[in-house]
């Protein structure tokens, strides 16, 4: 040892082997381990991990038919879930090169339509196939083996030893008695956990600053115009029939709470026509716009039934009764669609006489108090 | 430190070296053999969360494939690809990379299904797996903290479906982002802060794409990731549970080693779980964007539906009542709100707190490592049963437009049946399944008093006739069964004792063979009288000969 | 993309003989116009002018001096077509829609108004006659031939009046544009790509794909039952073209990615995923956990 310490590039510490780790490798000397079979090697690593093996049932005898058979079904297997593979590396490389073009194009069916459908099948097949032979593999030429391990429960020593360590600490830290320390830890971790989540407020913005809930795009003269542009005469629809229609802004027509459904009701709907208080006016001779997001959770609603006059929602089937101001007559929503009041511009085309007078869309918290 | 490399014994081939050689600077070994010495229990339940694993790999893969083609962007350009009913259309730069990933990228359609599928397989695995485990009873003391883990996965992988079916942005998807808008719109007093926080303003915005992207990507699979880690982590530190048995105690675990009887197994099914989602990616065609059309807030479609998993949302949402309430102060709770926030925070909550809600019930603290059959707990499988038919319901009332329009049924009395039969179901099912497993118990504890029936009908002197039976175990003075009820299965059938007929191999289990005998007079066209007599049989209420236990009476470990 | 509708084809030489046999019609327009739809003219479009009726009345003048002598006379007011639909009408529609098309109270509507195109429709796709009052009239086998159809339709629209069959390739029009429309206009009803759907108790809007060209465009013209109206001021005939055009032919375009369930999105997905899936895989693993 002491030759040792002054070599170069030591530092002075000892430099002989320190013991090994893993195994009682004073129990056993390297002679007597190489003197065991690799089988009990195994049984005698297995029982230093708490594992006997109870019982073996050997693997079919070798050369034996059963055998056989076996690593034929296995090699069959295996063998197929190869070829497959390559099938599908042939459709994959081939399609447009020897094969038809894999591109898919509407006016043809043929080859374009099975290259997905055979990439999946192959890539299926194969795949399944070696995981069939691995388990058969498994099943029929591995011995079975059953064995038991035990379970140990926590060790009272390791617990109390390591208690002793933490409470040791604490003692020794005397954050029990330094009372500042204690509190200026709390201070300082309240102070930087909520410093490093501030920059989270660059999320934050307030849905109440100009309303951007309550009001939409349309607004008083504002034309309603068809998805294209165009606007509209009282004179372009029949009666019984529904136009979505957007405000006459940039952008209009893709804007989420805009979207409005002009609905020309047939002579006898709008004999019972019904209007919710105070916007008896809202209607335009037989026309009767409502908005075309629910109320319920903003699908737009436009199943629109000229003989019953319902409007349905596709997503929670909502039902609302346009003769009747659009109320909810089943399902979930609580509320009817707004109205949008209409009127006709110098030129014949419909314009909104204003904004909706409430909330489009989704019902919120505070939704009347704006 | 070489000592074992001068060792008697010491590797001599190039691969033992290699070994040998990492195992000096790794120190591997122990770790390695103490891995593979590693016992798990075989029985196939066990093998469904496997499942769930290694469809989130799949997922991991295919959906880094997907990445290096998806543009997660709201940008609106002029669709010019391959897909000519669409060619002109404006759309966002979402839509358009996951059309020309479908159309133009060899093979992305493939990827992009097998993903799909890997994602509805994945939550489908994970609800059976729980399902597995709240019924046999695995997340009793030690296992809590790997149920809530797992309940948490479950959340989070629905969170991952939403936000991935979110992305392509095509018109199925943006019809679902308009509810969730509403949802959060929902929520009493934060509701508006919380959609202008998530979306940046109003619905739709230009960022909730480009967030969900990076949701969906990296944040909820990294956390995904740490909690699959931290579950397995404690399921190997705890060990596993078994069904109890022949030799099964609360102190061991008798199975197979992890190598490499298990290990073998569980790489195939891997392959296997990998080669079906690649089967349906290929030949079942999942999610068609290019059928959907671009997001448009003014279009929609009939019978738009989130994928299966948010379907229960969907369903409670649709039979709920029209109840907003209306505050003082002109503040009003929204009837989107109970279906929706409260339905699915509640069932999570209750779902997480079982444990510690049996615990509480039963007051049975202790800690179990082996598992109990349904039949055993009635009551807790009655909850189950309860609980499942709640959520089965619903999930069935999120498609009762579909229904309605298949079978040709009146979409409002779907509703209705909806409304009904979720008050009314869940009890019936509770009260049913009680039942069942209180019958199936009494069925068990009578097969041990008095033996298996064996269909052999005797006539006594006395002229009565008998029946025989096959009692199991050691008997009584009045040929009763002394054998106590273990919690493992009871053999009902001769052949399951071995008593009747040889077993031969069967596909799942073993198929009785015909006797010798039986073939014999078979050959002769004669009756059973004569191979009777060759059999060992006792009658019920009366004692064996000898009262001596026949062979293979005892009960078999349960057949896994 | 083949043209037009094979059947109304089909009918056109039969349908013509005897419809220009009339030597005096109540209206002159009236046999003029159906002569030219039958004829499936290109033009019959951009005719809606003064000119184009003008026009129109020249050619039937010159059609008259064509087939008038080689054809028998018939001196009622009536065509031969018009009273072979009275008779038709009067046997299998007259207790619902009344004597005179005026309609029954609560049990069949007026049909004046409702032109050809509503009959067409109606008739061909089985609807109508009747079989009994329900949410909504079930399409089934047509119950009369074409000939008879349009037997209807030629004195439906003689006393009723209203939208005419449409002529010339009913699919000519912008494929692109016709998603667009129909997505805006149709899929909220019939779906992303027209497999119908349910709506409020007990009716639906019924699947396209077995709908022929021209059913989808008189359907639109006419809005049978609680299906609202197109009017060509509201969808032109172009347009009307274009959505004809995008169903027809995503109806008949093959799924890329395999089998299409439907086409009706989550759930058929969701029950492959429990079926196939979760059940091929338990089946895996309970071979997998069997003792060897």
């Amino acid at each position: 040892m002491s030759a040792r310490d002054t070599r170069p590039g030591s530092t002075g510490g000892a430099d002989v082997p320190g013991p090994l780790y893993g195994g009682p490798d004073d129990d056993y000397t390297p002679e007597q381990l190489a003197a065991m079979s690799p089988l009990e090697l195994d049984r005698l690593g297995a029982r230093y991990d708490g594992v006997e093996i109870l019982h073996v049932d050997p693997g079919p005898e070798p050369g034996s038919v059963m055998e056989q058979r076996a690593i034929r079904q296995v090699g069959l297997i295996w063998g197929l879930a190869g070829l497959f593979a390559f099938l599908f590396v042939l459709v994959y490389v081939g399609s447009g090169w020897f094969l038809p073009d894999w591109q898919w194009s509407i006016t043809e069916g043929g080859w374009s339509a099975l290259f997905t459908p055979l990439l999946g099948l192959f890539m299926g097949l194969s795949l399944t196939l070696v995981g069939v032979g691995l388990v058969l593999f498994t099943k029929k030429l591995l011995p079975h083996e059953t064995a038991v391990q035990d379970k140990h429960d926590g060790s009272h020593f390791d617990r109390v030893t390591a208690g002793a360590t933490l409470v040791g600490s604490y003692h020794n830290s005397g954050l029990g008695r330094r009372k500042l320390i204690t509190r200026s830890l709390a201070l300082m971790g309240g102070g930087v956990g909520l410093m490093l989540i501030m920059p989270l407020g660059g999320l934050i913005k307030s849905p109440n600053k100009g309303n951007p809930l309550g009001t939409t795009a349309w607004g008083e003269g504002v034309r309603l115009v068809r998805n294209d542009g165009t606007p509209i005469r009282p004179g372009d629809q029949e009666p019984g029939s529904l136009e979505t229609v957007f405000p006459a802004v940039p952008g209009g027509n893709r804007q989420a709470d805009a979207a409005t459904m002009l609905i020309r009701l047939r002579p006898a709907q709008v004999e019972n026509l019904q209007t919710r208080e105070g916007q008896g006016d809202f209607a335009y001779g037989e026309y009767v716009a409502y908005s075309k997001i629910c109320t319920h959770a903003g699908c737009p609603v436009s199943l629109y039934e000229q003989e019953t006059s319902r409007i349905l929602c596709p997503c929670h089937q909502s039902q609302f009764d346009v003769t009747q101001g659009a109320k909810p007559v089943f399902g979930p929503a609580a509320r009817a669609l707004p109205q949008l009041p209409l009127d006709v511009d110098d030129e014949g085309f419909f314009v909104a006489r204003s904004d909706y007078i409430e909330a489009v869309g989704p019902t919120y918290w505070n939704r009347e108090r704006i | 430190m070489a000592r074992t490399a001068t060792a008697p014994g010491a590797p001599t081939t190039k691969l033992g070296k290699a070994a040998l050689e990492v195992d000096d600077r790794m120190i591997v070994a122990p770790w390695l053999r103490r891995t593979m010495n590693k016992v798990y229990p075989d029985h196939w339940s066990f093998l469904l969360g496997e499942i769930a694993l290694y469809s989130f790999l799949i997922l991991l893969l295919s959906g880094t494939y997907l990445t290096f083609f998806f543009d997660a962007s709201m940008r609106e350009v002029v669709y010019e690809g391959s897909y000519a009913p669409l060619r002109g259309v404006e759309m966002s730069a979402a839509y358009d990379s996951a059309l020309n990933l479908s159309f133009d990228v060899r093979g992305g359609l493939f990827m992009r299904q097998l993903h799909h599928w890997a994602a509805l397989l994945f939550v489908a695995s994970i609800v059976v797996h729980l399902l597995r485990i709240f019924f046999t009873g695995a997340f009793r003391r030690p296992r809590e903290t790997n149920w809530l883990l797992g309940v948490v996965m479950l959340v989070l992988a629905l969170l991952m479906g939403v936000t991935g079916y979110t992305l392509p942005d095509d018109l199925l998807s943006g019809t679902g982002l308009r509810i969730i808008s509403a949802i959060l719109l929902s929520i009493p007093v934060i509701g508006t802060w919380a959609h202008f926080a998530v979306f940046n303003g109003d619905f739709v915005g230009e960022q909730i794409i480009g967030r969900f992207y990076i949701a969906h990507v990296l944040i909820i699979p990294a956390i995904l990731l740490a909690l699959i880690a931290l579950h397995l982590l404690i399921l190997v530190k705890q060990k596993h549970t078994q069904f109890p048995g022949a030799g099964r105690t609360e102190h061991n675990v008798v199975g197979n080693r992890l190598f490499p009887t298990f290990a073998a197994k569980a790489t195939g099914l891997i392959f296997v779980v990998f080669g079906v989602c690649a089967a349906l990616g290929g030949l079942v065609q999942i999610n068609p964007i290019w059928l959907w059309g671009p997001y448009n807030p003014a279009q929609v479609s009939a019978a738009s539906q989130p994928d299966w998993y948010i379907g229960f949302l969907d369903g409670s949402t649709r039979i709920f009542p029209p109840w907003d309430i209306e505050l003082p102060g002109d503040y009003n709770i929204p009837a989107l709100f109970w279906p929706t926030v409260v339905v699915a925070g509640l069932m999570f909550t209750v779902l997480a707190l079982y444990p510690m809600i049996e615990r509480r019930m039963t007051g049975d603290t202790a800690s179990h490592h082996l598992l109990q059959r349904p039949r055993d707990v009635p009551v807790r499988t009655a909850l189950g049963a309860m609980g499942l038919t709640f959520y089965v319901w619903l999930m069935v009332a999120g498609g009762n437009d579909v229904i309605a329009d298949k079978f040709d049924i009146s979409l409002n009395a779907m509703t209705w049946v909806g409304r009904i039969g979720v008050i009314i179901l869940p009890p019936i099912a509770y009260a049913l399944t009680y039942r069942i497993c209180l019958g199936l118990q009494q069925h068990d504890r009578e097969v041990l008093e008095h033996g298996i029936e064996t269909g052999v009908i005797r006539r006594l002197p006395s002229g009565e006739f008998i029946e025989v039976h096959q009692p199991l175990g050691p008997v009584d003075e009045h040929g009763h069964g002394q054998l106590a009820y273990g919690g493992a299965p009871v053999p009902k059938r001769m052949n399951h004792v071995g008593g009747a007929r040889r077993a031969v191999r069967g596909f799942f289990s073993p198929v009785e063979e015909p006797t010798q005998v039986e073939i014999e007079q078979r050959a002769e066209g004669r009756g059973l009288a004569t191979g009777e007599s060759s059999r060992e049989l006792t009658t019920s209420g009366r004692p064996s000969e000898g009262g001596r236990p026949s062979e293979g009476g005892r009960p078999q470990e349960p057949r896994d | 993309m083949s043209t037009t509708n094979p059947q109304s084809e089909a009918t056109t030489p039969e349908a013509t003989t005897p419809e220009a046999t009339t030597p005096e019609a109540t209206t002159p327009e009236g046999p003029a116009r159906r002569a030219r739809a039958r004829r499936r003219s290109k033009h019959r479009r951009r005719l809606a002018n003064v000119a184009g009726l003008m026009t129109a009345l020249v050619l039937t003048g010159a059609l008259y001096s064509v087939f008038a002598p080689a054809q028998a006379a018939d001196d009622t007011t009536e065509s031969a077509a018009e009273a072979a639909g009275r008779e038709l009408y009067e046997r299998s529609c007259i207790t619902c829609h009344g004597e005179n098309l005026e309609g029954v109270p609560n049990r069949g509507p007026s049909l004046i108004g409702v032109g050809e195109a509503a009959v067409y429709f109606q008739v061909h796709t089985g609807r109508m006659p009747l079989v009994r009052q329900e949410a909504q009239a079930p399409d089934k086998p047509a119950v009369f031939s074409d000939e008879e159809i349009d037997q209807l339709m030629a004195y439906v629209q003689a006393n009723g009046g209203g939208p005419t069959l449409p002529s010339g390739d009913l699919r000519d029009g912008d494929l692109a544009e016709g998603g667009e429309l129909f997505r805006l206009n149709c899929a909220s009803c019939h779906n992303f790509v027209g497999e119908g759907g349910a709506l409020s108790s007990g009716k639906h809007a019924p699947s396209l794909d077995d709908s022929t060209d021209l059913e989808i465009y008189t359907a639109l013209l006419s809005g049978p039952e609680n299906m609202p109206v197109f009017g060509d001021n509201q969808l032109t005939p172009d347009e009307k073209r274009s959505i004809i055009n995008y169903v027809q032919t995503v109806n008949t375009q093959a799924d890329p990615g395999g089998a299409g369930i439907g086409r009706i999105g989550p759930v058929g997905e969701g029950l492959v995923i429990w079926v196939v899936g979760i059940g091929a895989l338990l089946f895996g693993i309970f071979w997998m956990g069997s003792k060897a």
